[in-house]
């Protein structure tokens, strides 16, 4: 038999696709063309995940956000303290319940030379909250429409009455765009190619790679000192690490506490901690046989050791918290006092409510805080009450939690709350009052409340509303009251900059 | 037409309406599996959107229509070459896909053709030189290789070459030297496998007939290697490499998380942790369809390489 002849076809057209992809591979590479060789300042952040897209409309993540606001400059904004001060408005106030009005800087342009008004106000706002946009920013919802009043003046006219507006158009929702220049190009372009009023300028964007700002010379507030942003998404810490020490990166952002441990300790990289807002609490349900005594639910936060639990599984990467309001809120009430850790006292607690043998509770989560649940477990054990625990994928887990069926979440739930508006009420509603699918409270006295916190718009009723519900929310404990987590950075440690307490990555103050 | 011809085409032709069942399967059945999964809206609205805006974004979607209805609409534009819009992106599935498939393309070929260069060399010397120390410690990494998962492998590759000894980038994309590790790393099991195969393969060959017979007339060692060997030992290798490069675009998905590598891989995991199912049903269609003309591609090639299939054909 004669050896069959190998036919060379095969071997050539692999090799012909290898070549034209490796040429595919070393245009991008050209034209890319890191701006390196122009010797320009740019600093390098690495977060975990890219924008899904540069319309500020259509953005509702984080980490798209922390791009966009420093492309766009929002109504007003959060300083270093944590205080809502001027941005794009330079003064507010309420008319009344149903109107808020937004007085205007005069000496801003958009990136391409379009001059900031009321007509961008209301063409930006009223196109957010236009069913047609299918935005997924929800914040402005009891806006009805925007009334121009002079060339630098417009009135928020609301559908229902909302007292932190202000706070709202802050971030999310508060993002001024060209409307004429939008009008030109269509949404698609825009997006392809964003222009706002923001300290960087929109450059390039290669997805999954590399997204480029640079520094807006003309900008009101000064020209930043980076001459470029650059952003990319890195979501394996391990990459993240390996990027600042090859120097290929010079910040890392928004580390969950295990990823900063494995951090710690390098050299050339410095960990920073910042106290954060995010919430993290255990909502109990009230309704359920055994919970529903305010004694177990008592006796489940004397249990519970929150400094240990900071201490031992987020690496000191929280604050313990009394209520679920955080510190930097408006309405946060200080004087409410933590439950103390004491499990004799709890035990005891447990026994008056005819629970001395101890009984087992159903305990859902996202597989994300596996060690926290686990932790609690253990401590809750201690006190003779065994968890079950359902430790779920995240996108299943959020799907619960939004779900019309209260029972999908077993008898308690760890969840955590960003209130980025900085306003007590941002936690509570969704956790509070009775219709709200979160909620596991059924109390008229606590509807009550909520709806002064929702509805006033007088701060010192709201206040007082606040602090009320705090201290009710102390002495029914329909919650564990868990912590605060800090927001955890890596950089080279050549990078001076400090986040506000929301954390976002508005860079304009970076050195 | 002869009729071995007529025989070669209705086989291909059968081979062509199986595949193309394949892939209606695995679009059904990702179709149904993700629609299982649960709601997109959950995670595309923040925590405190209410019951209006989530009704709201689901009409938006498409989702709030009988699943049937869902399911022959996405048939249907799979028959245009539609593959729906990205819910999370809002954009063409067909150009987010388009987007990263030179980065993934680039790097499984690599990486197959590190398999083929590294496995052939392996197997050959370990065939060769059968019994010998060379052998056993040839094949002793080949099967350290084999059982380490990949994940591990390319941790190591970057704490040695791009943290300590920093000769190459650890994570990125664009020149020749981006591509080395990840390649290394996601060729590392094809490697094992594809040497362990041949080396047995050639082993057989080795000892048959016609090989005896080519030695016998006075070819040299490397001759009878190339000419004999390794041509009939390639069969069963081919087989293989085309499962490989189907496993390559899996193990992908690990790669390009480790390496920052903006491939399919990392859209995958997107896709799949937001529920985008348009995104999703995307990128399954288009592994089903690399599987099923790789499997037609490796079938053919029989054909080609040895004429006893052709015969039987």
């Amino acid at each position: 038999m004669t050896p069959p002849h190998i036919p060379t076809r095969r071997e050539a057209l692999r090799l012909g696709v290898y070549g034209s992809a490796l040429g595919a591979v070393g245009l991008t590479a050209g034209c890319g063309s890191e701006a390196d060789a122009t010797g320009a300042r740019a600093l390098r952040i690495a977060q975990k995940s890219e924008p899904t897209g540069l319309d500020p409309h259509l953005e509702s993540g984080l980490d798209g956000m922390n791009v966009l606001i420093n492309i766009f400059d929002m109504l007003t904004e959060r300083d270093a303290e944590g205080e809502l001060v001027p941005r794009l408005a330079s003064g507010w106030e309420a008319i009344d319940e149903h109107r808020w009005r937004f007085r205007l800087r005069e000496d801003v342009v958009f990136h391409n030379g379009e001059v900031f008004d009321a007509r961008s106000v209301k063409f930006s706002i009223e196109r957010l909250i236009d069913p047609e946009t299918a935005s997924t920013i929800v914040e402005l919802r009891a806006v009805d429409h925007v009334e121009i009043i002079d060339d630098h003046t417009v009135d928020l006219v609301m559908a229902d009455p909302d007292p932190v507006i202000p706070e709202k158009v802050s971030l999310f929702g508060g993002a001024m765009l060209p409307p004429r220049h939008f009008a030109e190009v269509g949404a698609e372009r825009f997006a392809a190619q964003p222009v706002g009023t923001g300290p960087f300028r929109f450059v390039s964007w290669r997805k999954a790679q590399l997204l480029r700002l640079e520094a807006n010379e003309e900008h009101w507030n000064g020209r930043p000192a980076f001459d470029e942003l650059h952003f990319t998404a890195m979501p394996n810490p391990a990459s993240a690490l390996a990027g600042i020490q090859s120097d290929v990166i010079d910040m890392v952002s928004a580390l969950d506490p295990e990823a900063a441990l494995q951090l710690e300790g390098y050299k050339d990289v410095e960990l920073a901690k910042y106290p954060g807002i995010r919430m993290y609490f255990v909502v109990l349900d009230t309704q359920h046989e055994i919970l529903r005594d305010v004694r177990v639910r008592r006796a489940l936060n004397h249990a519970v050791d929150v400094p240990l639990l900071i201490e031992a599984v987020l690496n000191d990467s929280g604050r313990e918290a009394a209520t679920i309001v955080p510190q930097e809120a408006f309405g946060h009430d200080p004087d409410v006092p933590a439950f103390a850790r004491d499990p004799g006292e709890a035990r005891q607690l447990l026994a008056e409510a005819g629970h001395a043998d101890g009984f087992t509770l159903r305990f859902t989560s996202s597989n994300e805080d596996q060690l926290v649940c686990e932790a609690l477990a253990g401590m809750l054990g201690e006190i003779g009450v065994q968890l079950d625990l359902e430790l779920l994928e995240p996108g299943t887990f959020a799907e619960r939690l939004s779900a019309e069926d209260p029972s999908s979440l077993g008898s308690m739930y760890l969840t955590g709350s960003t209130g980025w508006t900085l306003d007590g009420g941002a936690t509570l509603q969704s956790y509070v009052r009775s219709d709200r699918k979160r909620s596991r409270i059924r109390s008229e006295r606590a509807d009550a409340m909520m709806d002064t916190i929702e509805q006033s718009i007088d701060p010192d009723v709201r206040l007082e509303a606040l602090h009320e519900m705090q201290q009710w929310l102390h002495e029914e404990a329909p919650f564990l009251f868990l912590y605060q987590a800090d927001l955890d950075f890596a950089t080279n440690g050549e990078i001076q900059w400090e986040p506000n307490v929301n954390g976002t990555l508005a860079m304009e103050t970076a050195r | 037409m002869s009729p071995s011809r007529r025989r070669l085409l209705r086989t291909a032709g059968v081979r062509l309406l199986s595949s193309l069942g394949v892939l209606w399967a695995a679009v059904t059945i990702v179709f149904v599996l993700s629609r299982a999964s649960g709601d997109p809206v959950a995670l595309l609205l923040p925590e405190d959107a209410d019951a209006t805006q989530i009704a709201q974004m689901q009409a938006t979607l498409g989702l709030d229509r009988p699943l049937i209805i869902q399911y022959l609409d996405y048939l249907g534009g799979l028959l245009r070459l539609d593959l729906g819009e990205s819910l999370l992106y809002k954009e063409p599935v067909t150009s987010l896909i388009l987007e990263r498939l030179p980065a993934t393309g680039l790097l499984a070929l690599s990486a197959l053709l590190i398999t083929v260069v590294a496995a052939f060399l392996a197997g050959s010397v370990a065939a060769l030189r059968r019994g010998s120390a060379v052998d056993r410690l040839v094949m002793g990494a080949v099967l350290v290789g084999q059982s380490t998962p990949a994940f591990w492998v390319g941790i190591l590759l970057v704490l040695l070459f791009g943290v300590q000894l920093q000769v190459l980038p650890a994570a990125g994309y664009g020149t020749l030297a981006h591509l080395v590790l990840p390649a290394v790393t996601l060729a590392i099991f094809s490697v094992a496998v594809v040497a362990r195969l041949l080396r047995s393969s050639l082993v057989e060959v080795m000892g048959q007939d016609h090989v005896r017979t080519a030695r016998a007339k006075g070819a040299g060692e490397l001759r009878v290697l190339l000419g004999h060997g390794l041509r009939n030992a390639s069969l069963p290798v081919i087989t293989v490499l085309g499962l490989e490069l189907g496993a390559l675009l899996g193990g992908a998905i690990l790669t390009e998380q480790i390496f920052n590598w903006p491939g399919i891989g990392r859209l995958t995991i997107d896709a799949i942790s937001f529920r985008d199912f348009p995104l999703v049903q995307g990128t399954v269609v288009l592994f089903a369809v690399t599987f099923v003309v790789v499997n037609l591609l490796v079938d053919l090639s029989y054909a080609v390489i040895d004429p006893r299939v052709r015969s039987e054909a």
